[in-house]
Formats: C-alpha cells, structure tokens, sequence
C-alpha cells in the first residue's frame, strides 16, 4: 500500500498532463474525427514526457534542484525570462480552464450553471494549497483521478470491433486534411508535454524530500503515472472513435466527452466518470496554479514550497494567489474554457525547447549530478526529443493559423 | 605571469557562480539567485560578495524592462541611495548545485514586505507547518535566531547587506560579455567567461578570495558556452556538445596580466595580439 501511494505524484502530474479539461475534449474530438490514427502520437508523447521527467526528478533527487532553477541558471536570465513569460502565461491560461472545467463537473451533477460555481472551485482550491500538506494533497487527487480509468471499462463494455479500430490506427480518415491531421499530432504532443508538468513533478521531489534514496522512488512515479495518462487518454479517443466516428458526430462539450460512459456503463458508470472528470480537473488546478508559483520563485530565487510555511515563503504564495484570482476573473468573462487551452499552445511553443534542454544539459553535468549522469540511452532519446521538440514549436503557430485551430 | 595549470581551486564566474541558488546554510531556507558578483581592487581584482534582487538583476536583463525593474525598485525603496542585496564572500561554505551561505543573512525587502503586508495577515499563515515529521534539514531556528523576528531587520555580522549603489566597473556582469579588441584595435572577441582561482587576498579568518585569473573570449555572437568546451570526459549528448564545440573552436584564453586594465568602459585591449593566446582546446 505505502509502495502504490508513493507513485501518486507521478499519477497527478500526469493526469494534470493528459486528461486536463482541454485534453479530455481533445482527445474525444480526435478519437471522433481521426478514429485511432493519431494513437501512436500519444505514445510518443508518453515517451518523451517519461525521458524527460526522468531526468528531472533525478535531478531533484540527486542536488535538490527543481527545473525552473535550473533554467534560469543554464540559460541565463534574458532567455530564461522569455521561457518564463511564456511558461507562466500557458500556466495562467490552463489554470483558467481547468477551474472552469471543474465547474462543469458540478454544473453536470447539480444543473446550476457553472458560473456560479467557478468562485466556490478557486477558493476551495487556494484553501487546498493554503493548508493540505502536499503529500494529502497529491494522495487524495491522483487517486480520486483513477476514476477515470471507468473509460476503459466503457469501452470494453461497448464491445467495440477491436479489429476496426486496429485499423484505424494506421489508415487516417481520407476526409481530414493533412495540415489539419498535423496540427491535432501537435496538440496532443504539446499536451502530453506541457512544461508545467516538469516543473510540478520536479518541485514535487523537492517538496517531498526526495534524496539519492530515493531514485527508485522517483523512477517508479515518472513509469507508472505518465503511461498511466497516456493510456486513460487513449482510452477517451477509442471511446469516441466508437461511439461518434460511425455517425459523424462530433463532441463540443464536456457532457458529450463522458456520453460513451453512460451508454456503457449507466448511471453508476456517468457517476464514477464525472467523480473522475472533477478530481482531473482540481488536480490539474492545484498542478497549474503551484506551477506558476515554481517557476516565478524558482527563476528569482525566492523561497518556494509547501514544506515551509506560508509566512517563509510570503512571495511564493502571494504569486499562486494571484494567479488564481487572475485566472478566476478570466473564466468569469465566460470565455470557453476549452478554447483558452488551445490558444495555450501558442506560448507552448517558445517554452518547450527552453524548457527541456537545459534539463538534457544539467542531467548530464557531474558538478550537480556525481555519479548519476545521464547514460547513453536517456542522451540518445534526450536529442531526438530535442530535435522533435524545435520541429514542432516551429511548426505549430503556422498550422494553427492555417487550420483556424483545427476547425 | 600566472602559470597554468594553478594548484588553488578553480571556478568559472558564469558557469558555476552567476545564477545559483544562494542557501542559507542554518535552516536551508532559499534566500536568493546570484544575480551579479561584486568585485574589488581594480588592478588586481577578487570577487568580494554576491549581489542579488532587482537592483542586481536588472541591469543584466537590460532593455526597458531591466530600467524598470531598477526604476520601480529605488522609487519604493526608502534609502537615499540604494544598492543591491550583497552577501560577503567569506560567508560562503559551499559552492556545489546551490551556493550555500553562513552567518545569518536576512531575507530580502520585497519576502519581507509581502510576507508582513499580505501572506501574515492572512489566517493560517503561521499555523502549524504541514509536516509535522519535517526533516533535519528545515528544522526550528536555534533560539534567538532574527528569523523568528518577522520585521525586526537589523545588521548581521553579515556586515551590512545594503549599501550604496556599486559602480558598473565593479560588477562580474560588466565582464562578462564585453567586446575585446586586439593590440591593432580590431575586435577579437567577446568575453564568454570569467576564470576565477581561489588564491586571492585572505577574507575573514580561512578563506582565500576568488581572483579573476583570466578571460575566455569567444569570436562574437556565438552564444553561451554551458562548460561543454571543457570537457571532462563523460557522457554527454553528442549532438549538443558537437554544436557547441564547433561554435566556439576559435575561442581563446587570456590571463588577466594579458588585458590592459586601465580600460573601465568601452572594449577591453589585449595586450597580447589574439593569435598568440592559448586555444580553449589547448587549456
């Protein structure tokens, strides 16, 4: 049991990653539009994001040093404050939607507009913060996160032709445009590695204390959470491959998203999914919100964290509440919450590169790592991703504004 | 002349001091980046104490947002004639992934002024820290300690942390990065890093100054070094490490007694023509 809750940091992150409220849309429209045939993006997403957050949780374990410290201190600070920007601003912009897409998980259960519940969701999350020691916090939400596993079981309750669906995955739809086929590859690659996640899973060791013990520790979050994402991600998109492909239907809200359950699994089964759609989307609150905390202090310097208390790290929590008031006051414009995480990818694509490089770099420095550089293998993969990482920021502004988004 | 190889430990001021996470080494609370290094003794200058917060980070992000940073700062700031947050070397105890630091060194204004302006006066800020099994290393002050004493800044024997402003010249970021010009006046390069050795002049009881020992000047405009041109062996990404090294093949080294010091602004001479300094490679 204490062995399956120490890899709850890894589950939250990764689900603050792959099934946000801006990917659990994402991926039924692309498992609507494009069957299977983007599936094989997500793996390669799970893989990137696994390289990657390896190294920084062995970072953090082995020099107690989160990402975005090392950004500042590998890139210096006029390129590390351009990644700042634009990391705080995807930050921002996510954490405005997922407090609006939690709100909808009340709004699905109770009928009440979600408006009125966007304030009630931003203060019980800053209470979170305030307060919960963050290893209650991260226990309680990865696992109440696992619900969402009830999409598998739908999907093997709606006894889909598993034979159609293999096909699926390497026969894209011949009605889709290529550019717009492209651009959904980029947002999913983008969603499976937004930055914050590093930020969030690295100062996560921090806060608990990791140490050279605790590398396996670290290891056993980053392989058991982010396959873990990506497989409930897939999970949606097969969903909706079944349920909406054969009719050309298309799902534009939250409540179409978990459909497929309700017509799998009934009452008991829409229940579970929007108790698993809620804890997404708070996890995904609390992992924002932290992340624009992190990544302002970790670049300044200042005392940051959850271990101390909020009176040690005044500048620390007077960032994440503001944030959060920000955020609430944009959602409250009644500004669509899933169409605030697209335009999100556009900062993605200057913080990607900036992000993970100096990472790849630190990782393999024996002033801060001894020993516990990188091998050949974490190098090998740590480039390519590099490489793929500048293909796709360079690309994706163009083909969002070639395919208006995907539309 | 300085002889290489030098016994005295040493260090490169961008690679391993300028923007690490300074850490007070009582209780490991985070206090601060190293946003600039002070430096002292024009003619044979030494790395005197770190400088932080925004009147030391400003100027190194320059352009207007770096005016403003410094601009906003000394109109809220109440000295006549503020300078940056300075830590004295000597209280350094480790440079490693973190600077750590002794002596009891406060935290800057602005963590003072926002934790008693806007985090005390909210419920719970001081509550029980969440952990109650907190380890060791953030363990409760020694009694006594200023840091239980929100608001109550006074000296250190840190000396005092705030002082007039410092000049340009004085500080490790006017270094870095400045044109230098050959002996003819033609531009040789660009200082990339600063190569620091710890055989200075005694500071405090035990511990000997970080002299600047030389230059590493890179042909203009090729970027950050990131210390792949000193190769140790080891595993490094070959792709990126290959890309770097090619940058910089024509980078050279200069000691100090090789730069004509009397130059504060402006290019920095070499008095020894670029073509007959030490390759990177052969250092």
């Amino acid at each position: 049991m204490k062995r399956m809750l120490a890899v709850t940091l890894g589950i939250l992150t990764a689900i603050g990653g792959f099934v946000d409220i801006g990917d659990l849309v994402a991926n039924a429209v692309v498992g609507s539009r494009f069957g299977m045939s983007l599936a094989w993006v997500v793996i390669v997403g799970v893989i990137g994001i696994c390289v990657f957050a390896e190294m920084s949780g062995r970072i953090a374990a082995v020099s107690q040093r989160p990402v975005f410290d090392l950004v500042r201190e590998r890139l210096g600070p006029r390129t590390g404050l351009v990644n700042l920007v634009a990391s705080f601003a995807v930050n921002l912009l996510t954490l405005a939607a997922e407090i609006g897409g939690a709100a909808v998980a009340f709004e699905l259960v109770t009928g009440i507009n979600y408006l009125l519940w966007v304030p009630l969701v931003a203060l019980m999350a800053w209470l979170v913060m305030w307060r919960v020691k963050f290893e209650s916090m991260e226990r309680v939400f990865g696992l109440m996160g696992l619900a969402l596993i009830v999409f598998a079981v739908a999907l093997w309750k709606l006894g889909p032709s598993w034979g159609e669906l293999a096909h699926q995955v390497v026969h894209p739809p011949s009605d889709e445009g290529v550019p717009t086929y492209l651009y959904y590859a980029i947002a999913l690659l983008g969603a499976a590695m937004t930055p914050y996640e590093v930020f969030f899973f690295s100062s996560g060791g921090v806060e608990e204390r990791w140490t050279r013990k605790d590398l396996a520790t670290s290891r056993a979050n980053v392989f058991v959470g982010f396959p873990l994402g990506g497989f409930l991600s897939l999970a949606i998109a097969a969903c909706a491959a079944t349920v909406f492909l054969p009719v050309k239907a298309v799902p534009e809200s939250l409540a179409q998203v978990v459909l497929p359950v309700g017509l799998g699994l009934g009452t008991i089964g829409l229940i579970v999914v929007i108790i698993g759609v809620f804890a997404a989307t708070f996890g995904a609150t609390l992992e924002t919100a932290l992340s624009a905390g992190y990544s302002l202090s970790q670049y300044f310097g200042w005392q940051w964290g959850k271990f101390v208390r909020p009176l040690e790290a005044a500048r620390f929590h007077a960032t994440v509440l503001v944030s959060m008031i920000l955020a609430t006051a944009l959602i409250l414009t009644t500004i669509d919450p899933v169409m605030v995480t697209e335009y999100s990818l556009v900062f993605s694509a200057a913080a990607l590169p900036l992000t993970y490089l100096p990472v790849l770099m630190i990782a393999n420095d024996p002033d801060y790592m001894g020993d516990k550089v990188n091998g050949r293998m974490s190098n090998t993969l740590g480039t390519f991703y590099m490489i793929l990482l500048i293909v796709v920021s360079i690309a994706a502004i163009p083909l969002m504004l070639a395919t208006k988004a995907g539309q | 002349m300085s002889a290489l190889p030098e016994s005295a430990r040493v260090l490169h001021a961008h690679l391993h001091l300028m923007d690490r996470q300074v850490v007070r080494e009582v209780d490991g609370r985070l206090l601060c980046k190293v946003d600039d290094l002070e430096l002292a003794d024009r003619a044979n200058p030494y790395v005197k104490s770190i400088l932080a917060g925004p009147l030391a980070l400003g100027p190194r992000i320059g352009g207007w947002l770096g005016r403003l940073m410094v601009g906003a700062t000394e109109l809220l700031r109440p000295e006549e004639d503020p300078g940056p947050y300075r830590i004295r070397m000597h209280l350094v105890s480790n440079i490693g992934s973190a600077i750590t630091v002794g002596g009891d060194p406060e935290p800057l204004a602005l963590e003072r002024w926002v934790r008693d302006h806007i985090i005390g006066p909210i419920p719970g800020s001081s509550g029980e820290r969440p952990g109650k099994h907190s380890g060791e290393r953030f363990d409760e002050h020694p009694a006594g300690h200023p840091g239980e004493r929100p608001g109550k800044a006074r000296p250190t024997h840190a000396g005092p942390t705030r002082l007039a402003d410092i000049p340009d010249e004085l500080r490790m970021s006017h270094l870095l990065d400045r044109v230098v010009i050959d002996p003819s006046g033609e531009v040789a390069g660009q200082v990339a890093d600063v190569r620091l050795v710890q055989d200075g002049p005694l500071l405090g009881e035990a511990t000997q100054a970080l002299r600047v020992a030389g230059y590493i000047i890179a042909p203009s405009h090729t970027g950050q070094l990131f210390g792949y041109e000193r190769a140790r062996g080891g595993a490094r990404p070959a792709l990126v490490s290959a890309i770097i090294r090619r940058l910089h093949r024509n980078s050279v080294y200069a000691t100090h007694e090789q730069l004509d010091p009397s130059t504060p602004d402006g290019p920095l001479k070499l008095r020894t023509p670029r073509d007959r300094l030490l390759s990177l490679t052969e250092l």
